[in-house]
């Protein structure tokens, strides 16, 4: 007779009992939403010694303006990032709002989007578009993760056995941000592909985000690169600079062919998309 | 035929059962918690095709809670019938990937579906083959189509007349496999009392699950009960017992206590039926004046190999337009897949999807509007058969279409329009249902109180059925909806036809009318003096409905679609539907127009989203889930209206009426592709209309 299968519950209180329980048992598996864990439990496809039910330690669902930065707990839903934080953190705002059905909106988070680190998670190109940084702590302490350096490979990130993410890190940089997602309909969809965007105009600089391009979500360094040298922060969007813009961030992708959509139309998508948001952050950018 | 006075038909009456579905008291079927109640999860195939060669059932029955684990090697035998599909455990053979092959029975549904889970089953794989093409060697003329039409029909010369047709369109088109998904999916609890069985399941016909189950267990119909008052949706899935009902009641009686089985959403991929995927050649001839001379269209499909579904998807153009010279035809290739069967008008919807696809691509070519091309092909009579038709209002539908929706000095030429990044685009299609009505029983009894009880085994699937009977009841009782009271969704009830072909209000209505009628001629006799007991009157339509005059009776709507689509990511939004229908007497507005529009979302669905991929390499569909295989979201529908022209039909049924449920999906498809057409320049011929096939 084969083991009965169990699983433990865990319930911690605080932020240090949680902690606690991670560094007892590295498997045991945090959930807040449930929006993807609860899907893998039904699906069978992963079965933690433990579920480690961080939604009754109240800093997790609080979010702090300090020194230019939004300290985002790693629990705040989606909803209230839509209500609460779309003048300080647009692009993620934006995101936020395409994100399943208003229903998973009031569930789901952005820890735990980047717990499960999936390349089409919706805040990711937001994330590292705007330079945010994912704070993780365990009972040997805290560390500071840069978003571009989260990511791994497909649903699998820089948190080390006992980790818990704490919260994220999103500078407020006061310019334009987009975000722009293609999906097969309007509501409840896994994106195709997906761009964000975020001028940092302080720094004549711009932050880029893919999603559901390749087999994490990244930056599109030389795009970067290339609008830091090309573009004239005191002038009108150049067209040949967009469109140069879009070739490169299709370039940085590496997407497949799948059930919802070709390679080949991923990249030439993701052009489009980047073309577009920077010319909508441009025209915003130039109005204010 | 005499017809119902409308005090009450042609009301927007709401819901009688509303109130205790939207507060949750109403019970579907697995909501039935039977004492003793023990859980039976079963297992799929793991592979297309092949033999089981052993099934290990001893190291289940060591999990907690488990009591049986049945399969082919311990399963009792069935009474052998010709139905392949519910002969379950019956056989070493797999006929599809997915197939039920075995189940397991716990005291809890975790410990059954951990037990299915570790079940282990050795199998003897086979090459198999589950790729649909019109060139496959095995393709085969079967003898009929479904549910008993002609397999081909021709007349004339259609080849020559094709030949010297000044104007020719000829395109291939295809759709592919796709399945319903019912918000409630199937569930059954069987129950049995010595060699009495009762079974709450969730079906489309009582009468008729009763009638299929009871002599595969070598009992009398009458042993066997049939309980589902409430169902969650059907489209045809639930149109016959599917396998699991057979495995309920097999697993109950097996272990001796009353057994639930509820399929999950994944499993209904393979087991509950699914629509064929089609491809479709049309060929039409005309003059240049857009005048038909030659209409053929070819249709080849699949189905599993121990089941011949052969889907009717070449019928509607049997019907639809004017032209001397026509043909049709159908082929089928067995695959190991499993077996299609009824998705929400069959036949009809793929069918149509094609035919109004060349329609249009005819108006183009003889640049003639799509609107007055149909019309200019309006037949005087039925095309194929001669009959007349009882009522044909498609013109009708097509002009008030055509106003409502503002197609006048529509501009044909296609890319033209663009709205910011979007690019325009209109388009039109016809859509036809035919009227189907089958013999049924119904009683009606008057009640001291002045209450009257009217009984059918009709069933409910979410259409509004209870409340048109109690509509249809209260006007021949000549009284209000409120004094009565419609009992369906029971084999103990009189039998009745099923819910399907969109022939539910025809035929129940029938018989609830005669039988109304005649306890009002009996309370009539007595001057209203009842005895104690109440008074009863029952009524049998078959001999009514096999006395009737043969014409052609069918349904026609028109479909308009206006999209968006956006010219740099191909991403296609339907910004406008419109249909208008002409389906003779609406019972109730309120329900009609549910009718009507939720088939129309169905057809938008159909034009943008709806696709189940063939794995080949392991043989099943690939998107088991609603967040693979998409459906359209509310955001998806911004515009949507249904109308319905007046029809005054008197040769169908005392009511009236011609069949709802059903048309708004037929066109729709054809109409948003039209429209995707008229706005991009480009064709889809083969559904769904994906964003990357806009591109390419």
């Amino acid at each position: 007779m084969s083991k009965a299968m169990s699983m433990d519950f865990l319930r911690p209180m605080t932020w240090a009992e949680a902690l606690a329980a991670k560094a007892a048992d590295p498997e045991a598996r945090p959930i807040l939403g449930g929006t993807d864990v609860m899907v893998e439990l039904n699906f069978d496809r992963s079965r933690p010694s433990a579920l480690l039910d961080l939604t009754a330690i109240p800093e997790l669902a609080e979010w702090e303006l300090r020194d230019g930065v939004v300290r985002l707990g790693a629990g705040v839903p989606y909803s209230r990032i839509i209500t609460e934080l779309g003048d300080l953190l647009p692009g993620l705002a934006i995101a936020s709002r395409t994100v399943g059905s208003p229903q998973i909106r009031n569930r789901a988070t952005v820890g735990g989007n980047l717990g499960s680190a999936s390349p089409a998670g919706d805040a990711h190109p937001a994330l590292l578009a705007a330079g945010a940084e994912v704070e993780v702590e365990s009972v040997r302490g805290v560390r500071i993760i840069a978003v571009d350096e989260f990511f791994l490979g497909p649903k699998r990130s820089a948190l080390q056995p006992g980790e818990l993410i704490r919260a994220i890190g999103i500078p407020v940089t006061g310019g334009p941000q987009q975000f722009s997602k293609i999906g097969t309909r309007n509501a409840m969809v896994i994106a195709v592909c997906s761009f964000g965007i975020a001028l940092h105009p302080a720094q004549r600089r711009v932050g880029t985000g893919i999603g559901s391009a390749a087999p994490t979500p990244l930056r599109a360094h030389a795009a970067e690169e290339f609008l830091g040298a090309e573009l004239d922060w005191d002038g009108p969007l150049d067209r040949a600079v967009a469109n140069r813009f879009g070739e490169l961030v299709a370039a940085a992708a590496s997407p497949i062919d799948d059930v919802r959509g070709t390679a080949a139309y991923r990249r030439h998508a993701l052009s489009v998309l980047a073309r577009r948001t920077l010319t909508w952050s441009w025209e915003e950018y130039r109005c204010v | 035929m005499t017809t119902v006075d409308m005090r009450y038909t042609g009301s927007a009456l709401d819901r009688v059962e509303g109130l205790e579905k939207v507060t949750g008291r109403a019970r579907y079927a697995f909501e039935n918690f039977p004492a003793d109640l023990v859980y039976a999860v079963p297992v799929q195939a793991a592979i297309a095709r092949g033999e089981i060669r052993a099934v290990d059932v001893d190291a289940v029955l060591e999990h907690p809670g488990v009591i049986a684990a049945i399969w082919y090697g311990n399963a009792p035998r069935l009474v052998p019938s010709d139905n392949a599909d519910l002969a379950v455990f019956q056989s070493r053979r797999v006929a599809y990937r997915g197939q039920y092959i075995a189940v397991v029975v716990a005291e809890t549904y975790e410990e059954a579906k951990e037990a299915a889970r570790l079940l282990r089953v050795e199998y003897a794989a086979e090459d198999h083959d589950v790729r649909l093409r019109a060139d496959h060697p095995n393709m085969y003329r079967p003898e009929k189509v479904n549910p008993n039409y002609p397999t081909d029909t021709e007349h004339g010369d259609p080849d020559t007349a094709l030949t010297v047709a000044p104007v020719l369109v000829d395109a291939t088109y295809s759709t592919p496999a796709e399945h319903n998904n019912p918000m409630e999916p199937h569930a059954t609890v069987a129950e049995w009392d010595g060699d009495a069985l009762t079974l709450y399941d969730s079906t489309q016909g009582a009468s008729g699950v009763r009638d299929t189950v009871a002599p595969l267990f070598g009992v009398p119909p009458a042993n066997v009960r049939v309980i589902s008052p409430h169902v969650g949706g059907g489209f045809g899935s639930k149109g016959g017992p599917s396998p699991y009902v057979i495995i309920a009641a097999l697993a109950a009686r097996h272990v001796g206590r009353p057994v639930k089985l509820a399929v999950t959403r994944q499993q209904m991929f393979a087991v509950t039926g699914y629509r064929t995927p089609t491809i479709q050649r049309v060929r039409l001839g005309a003059n240049a004046d857009g005048r038909l001379t030659a209409i053929v269209h070819d249709a080849f499909e699949q189905s599993s190999t121990i089941t011949e579904f052969a889907e009717q998807t070449t019928t509607p153009t049997r019907i639809m337009y004017a032209a001397p010279h026509r043909r049709t035809t159908h082929r089928l290739v067995r695959l190991d897949v499993p077996t299609p069967s009824w998705m929400r008008a069959p036949g009809e919807c793929p069918g149509m999807f094609a035919l109004e696809s060349a329609m249009d691509e005819l108006a183009i070519a003889c640049q003639i509007d799509p609107v007055e091309l149909r019309i200019r092909n309006e037949p005087d009579a039925d095309p194929e058969s001669g009959l007349p038709f009882s009522s044909r209002n498609l013109v009708a539908c097509l002009r008030e279409g055509a106003r409502r929706f503002g197609w006048a000095d529509r501009d044909p030429a296609p890319g033209v329009r663009r709205r910011d990044r979007l690019l325009i685009g209109t388009g039109v299609a016809a859509s036809t249902y035919p009227v189907y009505r089958r013999p049924s029983q119904a009683t009606a009894q008057a009640h001291r109180d002045g209450r009257f009880t009217v009984r059918i085994a009709a069933a409910d699937i979410g259409t509004g059925a209870r409340t048109v009977l109690t509509q249809i009841a209260a006007d021949t009782l000549r009284t209000s909806p409120d004094q009565v009271l419609v009992e369906i969704g029971d084999s103990a009830l009189p039998a009745a036809s099923l819910a399907g072909g969109s022939m539910g209000t025809a035929s129940w209505g029938t018989a609830v009318v005669r039988a109304c009628e005649a306890l009002v001629e009996g309370l009539d006799r007595r001057d209203g003096d009842l005895p104690a007991a109440g008074m009863e009157s029952s009524a049998d339509t078959t001999e009514e409905i096999g006395a009737q005059r043969r014409l052609s009776r069918h349904a026609f709507g028109a479909q308009f679609a206006e999209v968006g689509v956006d010219t740099d990511t191909g991403e296609t939004r339907v910004l406008r539907l419109l249909g208008v229908f002409a389906a003779g007497r609406i019972i109730n507005p309120k329900t009609a127009r549910s009718q009507f529009i939720g088939g129309m979302t169905m057809g938008l669905s159909m034009a943008l989203f709806e696709e189940s991929i063939m794995d080949l390499e392991f043989g099943d569909y690939l998107n088991r889930d609603l967040a693979q295989y998409h459906v359209a979201a509310c955001a998806d529908v911004r515009d949507i209206e249904a109308l319905w022209v007046e029809e005054d039909d008197p040769h169908l049924n005392p009511m009236g009426t011609k069949g709802i449920g059903e048309i708004g999906i037929v066109g729709t498809a054809a109409a948003v592709a039209n429209a995707v057409h008229h706005a991009t320049g480009v064709r889809i011929r083969d559904l769904p209309i994906r964003l990357d096939k806009l591109m390419r």
